[in-house]
This record gives structure tokens, C-alpha cells and sequence, in this order.
């Protein structure tokens, strides 16, 4: 597999779920990923922080799933995913919106993945840090 | 590849490679952009272009394309003049990205023909995309980037 997530949870006065990716993120893994953030909600995450650090590759794929991600941790039905404008279109209105959420936030974006990221316009709906640490810190001053 | 620049071909690399049609395989068509194209000398903004357009088209031929049938994609990368030029042959039905517009809002979703963001993402990271039916059936699809220039970024 082109991509490897770990989780782990750090507490403090907001308590954050830090999931890291690590590879690449493409059609052959992205419904996976969404499928591993389901069980971190039902466990009581409510504040996620993507560390793409190590993630060198996104494709529209992946972003289907970020965004599905972000549905799931409001508690909402993540799009189809087969249907790749009717998601791009949901994002597009959610970011159009400037609905700034604070449930998923992400940290360490490398060049290629940010410019896809900003390239689409999700970079107005999700919150992003430069590391790990003040994405974490971000959520306690939310 | 240091081989083909040894015989002489320094401005004319090259590379071409048939992958089978499966999504599992997608880390070895970006590998053969990424690496044709740094052979190439182009810059990390093109290479990262390249890698992106390639690997959507590689996914929707993948996805909509053979519809999960056997199948293969012929990939060839080379240097033409300044422009690192990525070819993806196929023997799927018939589709052209490059007509592809904006869907139909008055169609419902689940009625849309899928894989439009990726092609949306295509456009935005290569400087020209063309296709052309394949003699026997199936697709030819081109796509240019400068390594000197920066592409379009609407």
C-alpha cells in the first residue's frame, strides 16, 4: 500500500486526534482512509488533525476523502464517492461559504500537495498549520 | 535511462512502459513520470504538474474507462523540444477528457458522468491536453508541460 496513517490522541484542554499520513494518496487507497477516520468519531473525536507532513502525493481522490472526512467528523454523510464533481461541488459551495470550521484542521503540507489543495479551492474550508504543534495549539485557542 | 542519454538522445529522452489497468498500479505510472521528467531536467513544479495530470487520466481510464475489466495502459514520456510530452494509449470505449466541460447542473449528480475533477485538475497543471481515437479502438491521449514555462493557473 502507497500510504500509512497513524493515530494518536493528545490531550490537553481541548483533546485533539492527530491522525499522520505518510506516502501517497490516490484512488487505490482514499476510501480507506475515510473508513479508518469513521471509528475515531464513534469513539468520541470530535477535534482532527491531518499531519500531512509525509504525504507526498495527493490526487482529486484523496480530496474526495479529506472532504468526506470532514463530513463525518460533523456527524454528516460523507458524498458518494464515485461522483467526483457533485463532491467538488459541495466543497466548493462550503468553501464559497467561508464557513471557517474548526473540527478538522490541517498541518505540514509539502509544496505539491498544497497547490492541488489550493488549486480546488479547499484550502478556504479547511484551517491549515505550518507543523503539528501549532495545528494542535490551534485547536486549544479555538 | 542514463543508458539512452549515453547513446546520444540527450534531447530527445524517452520512455515507454505498458502498465495493467488497476489502481493498485497508479504509484507505478506517477514513478515513471516522476522520474522521466526529472531526466529531463525539469523543475519540482513541473514534475509535480506532470505527475498529477498523469495519474488522474491514468485513474479515470482505470475507473470509467475499462470499468474495472482487464486491461492496459501504454505509457510513453519523452522530451520534445522544451516540453516534457506524456502519452497514455488505450484500448477502452472511446472518451475524450478534453471535450469534457463543466457538468450539466440540470442533471442530477448521480446521473453526471463521473471523474470531472480529475480532468478539471488536468487542465489546471498541464499546458495542453490532446486526444485522438486509437486505430483498432480505444484512446490517445497527449499531454504537454513546459519545463521553462509555468502553466496556466485558471
Amino acid at each position: 500500500m502507497a500510504m500509512q496513517t497513524t493515530v494518536e490522541r493528545v490531550e490537553g484542554a481541548v483533546p485533539v486526534t492527530v491522525m499522520a499520513l505518510s506516502g501517497e494518496l490516490d484512488a487505490s487507497n482514499y476510501l480507506r482512509l475515510v473508513d479508518d477516520v469513521k471509528p475515531l468519531y464513534d469513539d468520541g473525536a470530535r477535534h482532527l488533525l491531518l499531519d500531512l507532513t509525509d504525504l507526498s502525493f495527493i490526487s482529486s481522490s484523496g480530496l474526495v476523502s479529506l472532504y468526506s472526512i470532514l463530513k463525518v467528523m460533523q456527524g454528516e454523510e460523507p458524498p458518494d464517492p464515485e461522483y467526483g464533481w457533485s463532491a467538488l461541488h459541495a466543497m466548493e459551495r462550503d468553501a464559497e461559504e467561508g464557513t471557517a470550521q474548526n473540527v478538522v484542521r490541517l498541518a505540514g503540507m509539502q509544496p505539491p500537495v498544497a497547490d492541488v489543495i489550493s488549486r480546488t479551492g479547499l484550502d478556504a474550508l479547511f484551517p491549515s498549520y505550518p507543523d503539528r504543534e501549532s495545528g494542535i495549539a490551534a485547536f486549544t485557542a479555538a | 535511462m542514463v543508458d539512452e542519454r549515453r547513446v546520444g538522445v540527450p534531447t530527445t529522452f524517452h520512455r515507454h512502459v505498458r502498465i495493467p489497468a488497476d489502481l493498485e498500479r497508479l504509484a507505478e505510472v506517477r514513478a515513471v513520470v516522476r522520474e522521466t521528467a526529472t531526466g529531463c531536467g525539469a523543475p519540482a513544479d513541473c514534475i509535480g504538474d506532470l505527475v498529477q495530470a498523469v495519474d488522474e487520466a491514468a485513474t479515470n481510464i482505470i475507473r470509467y474507462g475499462y470499468r474495472g475489466e482487464p486491461g492496459w495502459i501504454d505509457l510513453t514520456a519523452e522530451l520534445v523540444g522544451d516540453d516534457v510530452v506524456v502519452t497514455l494509449e488505450d484500448e477502452a470505449p472511446e472518451f475524450d477528457p478534453t471535450a469534457a466541460e463543466a457538468p450539466d447542473l440540470s442533471v442530477p449528480p448521480q446521473h453526471r458522468r463521473p471523474g470531472g475533477m480529475g480532468i478539471h485538475l488536468m487542465r489546471l497543471a498541464t499546458d495542453s491536453m490532446v486526444h485522438r481515437p486509437r486505430p483498432g479502438g480505444g484512446n490517445i491521449l497527449t499531454l504537454r508541460r513546459s519545463r521553462v514555462r509555468r502553466p496556466k493557473e485558471e
